[in-house]
């Protein structure tokens, strides 16, 4: 399978399971079936700050803190938009053994710095 | 006002936004950032970290099929989308450390270059190229069948150092403002590079969802993504735009674009102001 072929596959498969999370999560935040860390009716005293100031108001999470957070309503739909904002990790790694593979060591070597970019990203050691 | 309504408002906003983006063939991106900072009452950064991700999303769902039909193409994208994936990482690190109002300014500005762009630049459907040595280098040439011409079309690329250096450019203004980035990689992969139209446009979405995945990292981090707006603005625009591709046989595209011109003049104009304290 040529490598836009498993790019594409993968991409695909991603967004229609990030979509989906974000679809139910955000029913379970807005109807207040799982209770939130800021609930909808509070958000409004907080969205006009900057994040940072945001951050300290709400004791919402920054980096992957948010993961120790799923039973919140409102930190439920960071799985789906996390899926979204990984999905292009994802696909870079799933075509770097075939390009190494026929020999496209430079495509190959392309595709994995960009993978470190996007993992440095991730990480949170940047931000 | 009672909380429920924003979010309301923000789906119907988005939903029209995502109907006329496709009309007017731009992404969802460049309007979501200007219109819901100067509209809503959310703080930019969050309005930044939402337009990341709905221009993220969009070129997502396109792309499957834009790879499978070979008219995104991951050679052309991959070495560019480097330079632009970290630049746009500084891009969101600057925006979420300059004050506010240092920001709406520049967006205002950025939002009314975009529209003098949009308004003056014109298209090549297939460009004469006379390849250069790093585009040949790294392998950005290849071959797409296009079926409106009923043949495979031939294409490679100029001017790669120069187009390094633009994309480098336009990372930054990605990660810094939230835009998504089509309306300029489709002149600077079409005008500067040679690309033909067809695969410039489909390997712009490609691109942008790179070099928007690594700025939304920097937001997502530092807690500046709030999803009551992320998700009634994905979800508005991903249905606007399904709704936007039925209307393309019927609308006029270039009054569409024309009314597209004027709301970016107005949320720039707005932002403008808004960052001067006028």
């Amino acid at each position: 399978m040529r490598e836009a072929d498993l790019y594409a596959r993968w991409l695909d498969v991603g967004v229609r399971l990030a979509l989906a999370a974000l679809v139910l999560g955000f029913g379970l935040y807005v109807f207040g079936v799982l209770e939130a860390l800021v609930p909808p009716q509070e958000l409004l005293r907080f969205w006009h700050l900057p994040a940072e100031h945001y951050v300290a108001a709400t004791g919402a999470p920054t980096g992957w803190r948010w993961l120790a957070m799923l039973a919140k309503g409102d930190y439920l739909n960071f799985v789906g938009i996390a899926l979204l904002a990984g999905i292009t990790l994802a696909c870079y790694a799933r075509i770097i053994p075939p390009l190494a593979a026929r020999g496209e060591r430079l495509q190959a070597a392309l595709a994995a710095a960009q993978l470190l970019v996007l993992v440095a990203a991730l990480s949170g050691v940047l931000a | 006002m009672d909380w429920w309504v924003w979010p309301i408002a923000l789906f119907a906003v988005t939903f029209a936004m995502g109907i006329v983006a496709v009309l007017a063939g731009v992404g969802g991106g460049v309007l979501f950032v200007p219109i819901v900072s100067a509209f809503f009452p959310f703080h930019l950064d969050f309005v930044r970290a939402g337009g990341l991700l709905i221009a993220l999303t969009s070129a997502l769902s396109a792309a499957p099929s834009l790879l499978a039909s070979g008219l995104a193409s991951l050679r052309l994208a991959m070495p560019l989308a480097l330079a632009g994936s970290v630049t746009s990482i500084l891009g969101a690190l600057v925006g979420l450390a300059l004050p506010t109002d240092v920001v709406q300014i520049a967006l205002g500005l950025t939002i009314l270059g975009i529209a003098l762009l949009m308004w003056r630049i014109g298209r090549s459907e297939h460009p004469h190229v006379t390849p250069d040595a790093l585009g040949q280098a790294l392998g950005m040439h290849g071959v797409y069948h296009d079926p409106a011409l009923g043949r495979d079309v031939h294409w490679q690329v100029r001017r790669t150092p120069a187009a390094f250096v633009a994309f480098a450019g336009i990372g930054v203004l990605a990660g810094m403002f939230g835009l998504g980035a089509g309306w300029a990689n489709v002149p600077a992969f079409n005008l500067l590079m040679g690309a033909p139209l067809k695969l410039s446009v489909g390997t712009s979405g490609l691109l942008l969802s790179v070099v928007d995945t690594s700025a939304a990292w920097i937001y997502l981090n530092r807690g500046a993504v709030l999803p009551m707006i992320v998700v009634p603005s994905l979800i508005g625009v991903i249905l606007g735009a399904k709704v936007g591709a039925r209307l393309l046989r019927v609308a006029s595209a270039s009054l569409i674009r024309r009314v597209v011109l004027a709301v970016l003049v107005v949320a720039g104009g707005r932002a403008l102001l808004k960052g001067l304290g006028l």
